[in-house]
């Protein structure tokens, strides 16, 4: 039990800190390089500051994620996707309400992040049997479609409109790569993400220039190795 | 006084350096290293991976039965994509390339080939984690360098935008869900969102701790 504990609050504190800190530096992606996801992204911003919806968002993860560690040891994405990201955010609104000074921070994320990851991970493997099933029932059922209709098909809605909104050379790169992003990952948003950036690289640079043509070398390669590893292929 | 100046200059200079670009490997460095001993801990102690269920279950599949050729090839694919992704959208997405990539891939392929190191004992997972990061945010690094400037300035705005009307969805889902789920529940979703929206706070709360509440009381 003791190597339980021990383990968990340095994994916990590392990658909590690491995690919340990427996850501030979305804010200002992509001139600097962040780490999260598009969803935590839209998910936190659905919070928008308010340290009682980022505390309660995290809360109903907390009790899904409870769920899944007692029974099979996973502690499942969201830990790291949400409860850590949404906590630490919480957290830090709760002393000042100022979001550019706390949560678009990456210094102050990374040591409230630490902080968090550290007490839910060991919470999670040592004593997650404690939260009631019920509640963690609740917790699955309202929020994990809810969060998987987000990701599936409000996102892709979104970003395709947004595409096709900006004009014939975005939205067609936007519509081609987000239906083959769907028909071989599932979900369009990637596609339509690099179709959002390659149409309008090449809007504004034209094909003949080198951006553009590495950047679509990259995709066609990227597309090609995901279909194989899905086994796409053996689909036709 | 000057103990106060001193120490600004010292957090002003820590911020500076978290909002550095190379940083980014140091955060994927801890971040991998952390996934990684996380999925060591599951191996030897039972708990503690990164990762749904149902991705877990394929490296479990592959502990049971020295089959590990499911989990290996259904997160490789996972890494490649979003490593090539990460660097062209400056955003890298942590369940694909971290839990999945270097949490279930990772070791799925390292235990395939019966290499038993990385996972002998925690600090050596630690480590082999680290420099499984850093060696993925050197490639990322070296990708972001590659591509040359002008790209995704304009598409930037568009995604943001996207990104920034996602987060209105999310309460009116979770009422949806709520009210699909259980009478109590939705009942409490509806009530916590309205009560939130009139006091002006973001709604996605209202509606999660209502259902919570009322799910809780009379489920």
């Amino acid at each position: 039990m003791l190597e339980v504990i021990i383990y968990s609050i340095i994994i916990g504190a590392i990658g909590g800190g690491c995690i919340a800190a990427g996850a501030a530096r979305m804010y200002y992606a992509p001139e600097v390089q962040a780490m999260g996801a598009f969803r935590t992204l839209g998910e936190m911003n659905a919070c928008n500051g308010d340290p009682i919806a980022h505390f309660s968002f995290g809360l109903g993860f907390f009790f899904s994620s409870a769920a899944s560690t007692v029974a099979s040891g996973a502690l499942s994405q969201d830990v790291l996707h949400r409860i850590i990201p949404n906590w630490s955010a919480a957290a830090l609104l709760l002393k000042n309400k100022n979001m550019e000074e706390t949560v678009w921070n990456p210094r102050k994320m990374m040591l409230a992040g630490a902080g968090v990851g550290a007490v839910v991970v060991t919470f999670m493997n040592t004593l997650a049997q404690l939260i009631p099933e019920k509640l963690s029932l609740i917790a699955q059922n309202v929020l994990t479609p809810a969060t998987g209709w987000l990701l599936n098909p409000v996102m892709p809605a979104i970003f395709w409109l947004a595409a096709i909104d900006a004009g014939k050379t975005v939205g067609i790169w936007g519509t081609t790569l987000g239906g083959v992003s769907a028909l071989i990952t599932g979900n369009a948003v990637p596609g339509i993400v690099l179709g959002i950036l390659i149409g309008k690289s090449a809007e504004e640079n034209g094909y003949k220039s080198k951006v553009v043509q590495i950047l679509i070398a990259l995709v066609v390669v990227m597309f090609v190795a995901i279909a194989y590893f899905r086994g796409f292929f053996g689909k036709f | 006084m000057d103990n106060t100046m001193e120490k600004r200059t010292f957090w002003d200079k820590f911020d500076a350096f978290m909002m550095k670009d190379n940083t980014f490997i140091l955060l994927v460095m801890g971040a991998a290293a952390a996934i990684f001993a996380g999925t060591y801990m599951f191996i030897n102690l039972g708990t503690g991976a990164f990762n749904d269920l149902s991705i877990v279950a394929m490296l479990k599949d592959g502990m049971d039965g020295g089959d590990y050729a499911a989990a290996a090839g259904f997160a490789a694919g996972f890494l490649i994509a979003r490593v090539l992704e990460g660097p062209l959208v400056g955003l890298m997405d942590i369940g694909g390339t971290l839990q999945t990539g270097v949490g279930i891939g990772i070791p799925a392929l390292f235990l395939s080939m019966g290499w038993q190191f990385p996972f002998s004992s925690f600090p050596v997972a630690l480590l082999v984690g680290a420099m499984i990061g850093l060696v993925m945010g050197g490639v990322i690094m070296l990708i972001r360098k590659a591509v040359p400037e002008g790209v995704a300035v304009g598409g930037t705005s568009i995604m943001m935008g996207a990104g920034n009307a996602i987060g209105r969805y999310l309460a009116p889902l979770i009422v949806v869900a709520a009210t699909q789920y259980d009478v109590y529940a939705g009942i409490g979703a509806i009530l916590g969102c309205a009560i939130f929206y009139k006091w002006g706070k973001e709604l996605a709360g209202g509606a999660i701790l209502g259902a919570m509440l009322f799910g809780g009381i009379f489920l």
